[in-house]
């Protein structure tokens, strides 16, 4: 039964992968200036931080922590909740632009 | 006379002047007298006067080239004061509106970065005061608990999180804990690898909801107590990430992972007060033993465990819908040498404006040695709360209702079913999160519980937290044979300050 568990483990782990990566390509285009990529990513940031950071707690909102703390929270954050990365980044953006 | 006299001193001075012509004639005759040639002599005082004159419009010239050159050379002297004076005053007014400016918040960032340097420390976590109160055992206490969260950025990718437990149970000394102490490391986008002890990824308890400032009760849910039915935290590895699959919002996530697996308490030992202290004895199994709370090395060393949790999202974020999450989650590991302790598990979340709910149901089996029967054992709870934000009564003074927006009422069932539990693993010394009712013991566990939080800020809590234990009847206790009576009147009322910092 252990073998049959672990192959079935490995088997999904795999899976996931292959998804993550057909996600990654589905969402790399983007040839926008670096001004209006960072415009696009905080409105993304703001749509989906009241959604996101809801989840589990109440949102905190950006003014709580400096740009710094905010880098360390939300890889903290990213690892608690799985974040996707662009929304992750996304939330980031909006956070410490929001102080 | 007189007429003579006249002519004779006219005549005097007419031979006086004769020869006073004659002498000056003579001086002149002999200095021409000198050259032999009158002529030749003028001759060459003309060519030396010309020569002179040549060497004197050389000089000349000369003194004009001379001239010349400084006249340029002031010319460029001029040029280039000029030049620094403009360049001066540019600097200057450059200087001074740099100056005047406040620096952009960019800017003063990557100074600050510099300044910090490449690591970063960060301390968040948390910290409770409860005042409880069980009506069954008696008890009326107090009960403190603080848990810092040290976070330590390594590099973009590598993140160390470390937590201590500091708490004072009532009657006690001071107790330290360790639950988590890992290295979280993006390995890429999508797949990350956490090492190290970590809280339990199996449903959302343990990782997501079990912070003080987080819970939205003091206590945790029935399976998640005192006598939980999966290991609170673990020691190993895992991989861990999330993807998009969908539309912006419609996201999915897995967490695998291996580690050291289950240990449970053991009633037989003399020395153990479970579930938090390790057995120090030979261990005599029985059915409805208590899961060991903290994970540790000397616990378990039959063989790695494994689990899986994955997660799914299926509304879109664009969508008024609001937010749901759908989970399952497994957990198999050997607790003795061949014998498995499997479970598996499914949750769920949804919020929409001022509304939470939550839910979860788990089963698990343990192998037990021959002759003792399977332990069996089946938890689940679900919660809801609605805060009352933009709440406005008509009939109460708008001071009571800025109060009133601030609460959240809550309300939660939740149930244990075991076989049997262990009479020596019960213990009633509350603590944080735990009223010390020897009901959340029972084979047949049930609670009721209702709250009300008052939210200062999204993490500053006011809780309050009234608790109806109802255990079913059935079960027994497995190390004395007897069966379990009934906790009459078991109430509890907890309030507890909580803070998230
Ligand atoms: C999957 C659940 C979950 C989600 C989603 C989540 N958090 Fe958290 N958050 C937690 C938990 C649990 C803690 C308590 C710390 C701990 O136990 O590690 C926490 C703590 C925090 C803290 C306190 C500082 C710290 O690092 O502990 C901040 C700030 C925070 N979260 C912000 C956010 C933001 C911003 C988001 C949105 C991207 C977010 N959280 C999404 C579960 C979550």
């Amino acid at each position: 039964m252990k073998r049959k568990l672990i192959s079935g483990f490995a088997g999904a782990a795999v899976a996931l992968a292959l998804a993550a990566c057909a996600g990654g390509v589905a969402h790399a285009a983007n040839d926008a200036t670096p001004a209006q990529q960072k415009r696009q990513m905080f409105l993304r940031g703001a749509e989906l931080w009241p959604i996101y950071c809801n989840t589990c707690h109440n949102a905190r909102p950006g003014g709580e922590f400096s740009p710094t703390e905010w880098n360390m929270i939300l890889m903290h954050m990213r690892t608690q909740a799985n974040l996707p990365p662009q929304d992750a980044k996304a939330i980031l953006e909006y956070l410490k632009a929001s102080r | 006379m007189r007429g003579l006299a006249r002519w004779t001193v006219l005549a005097a001075a007419a031979i006086a002047a004769v020869a006073v012509a004659a002498a000056a004639m003579a001086d002149d005759m002999t200095v021409s007298s000198g050259a032999s040639d009158p002529g030749m002599t003028q001759e060459r005082q003309i060519r030396e006067i010309r020569q002179e004159l040549k060497l004197l419009e050389q000089r000349v010239d000369q003194l004009e080239n001379e001239n010349d050159r400084l006249r340029k050379a002031n010319a460029e002297l001029q040029k280039n004061t000029q030049k620094l004076q403009t360049s001066t005053t540019e600097q200057i007014s450059a200087l001074q509106s740099k100056v005047a400016e406040s620096p952009s918040p960019e800017d003063f960032l990557s100074a600050m970065d510099r300044f910090l340097g490449r690591y970063r420390v960060t301390l968040v976590g948390g910290a409770a005061g409860s005042f409880i109160y069980d009506r069954n055992s008696n008890i009326n206490t107090f009960a403190f608990d603080m848990e810092p969260i040290i976070l330590w950025q390594l590099s973009d990718k590598l993140l160390f999180e470390g937590t201590i437990e500091a708490n004072l149970p009532a009657g006690g000394s001071a107790d330290y804990q360790l639950p988590v102490a890992d290295f979280q490391y993006f390995l890429n986008d999508y797949v990350e690898l956490v090492m190290g002890i970590f809280d339990q990824p199996f449903g959302d308890w343990y990782e997501d909801q079990s912070p003080f400032w987080v819970n939205r009760f003091v206590t945790a849910p029935l399976p998640y107590n005192v006598n939980p039915l999966i290991p609170p935290t673990e020691i190993g590895v895992q991989l861990r990430g999330g993807f998009q699959w969908g539309q912006m919002g419609q996201v999915a996530d897995y967490t695998v992972w291996s580690g050291n697996g289950p240990g449970y308490s053991n009633s037989s030992c003399t020395n153990n007060t479970p579930p938090s202290p390790l057995p120090t004895c030979t261990s005599t199994a029985f059915v409805g033993d208590t899961l060991v709370g903290v994970n540790n090395i000397k616990l378990n060393t039959h063989t790695p465990s494994f689990g899986g949790r994955f997660r799914i999202y299926p509304l879109p974020a664009d969508s008024d819908w609001g937010r749901l999450e759908l989970g399952v989650s497994t957990y198999d590991g050997k607790w003795a040498n061949g014998l498995w302790m499997t479970s598996w598990g499914v949750d769920f979340n949804y919020f929409r404006d001022n509304l939470q709910t939550r839910g979860e149901w788990i089963e698990s089996y343990r192998q037990m040695p021959a002759g003792l029967g399977a332990d069996n054992r089946q938890g689940w709870y679900v919660q809801a709360g609605y805060f009352l934000t933009g709440l406005t009564l008509p009939f109460v003074p708008s001071a009571a209702n800025e109060y009133i927006d601030k609460l959240e009422p809550l309300i939660r069932y939740s149930g244990i079913n075991q076989r049997a539990a262990v009479l020596a693993n019960i213990i009633t010394t509350p603590e944080i999160g735990f009223t010390g009712s020897p009901a959340l013991y029972a084979p047949h566990a049930r609670e009721v519980a209702l709250g009300l939080d008052y939210w200062l800020a999204p993490s500053i809590v006011w809780q309050n937290e009234f608790d109806l234990e109802l255990p079913e009847a059935g079960g027994f206790y497995s190390d004395t044979g007897q069966p379990v009576g009934a906790y009459p009147n078991d109430r509890a009322f907890v309030s507890q300050f909580a803070v998230g910092f």
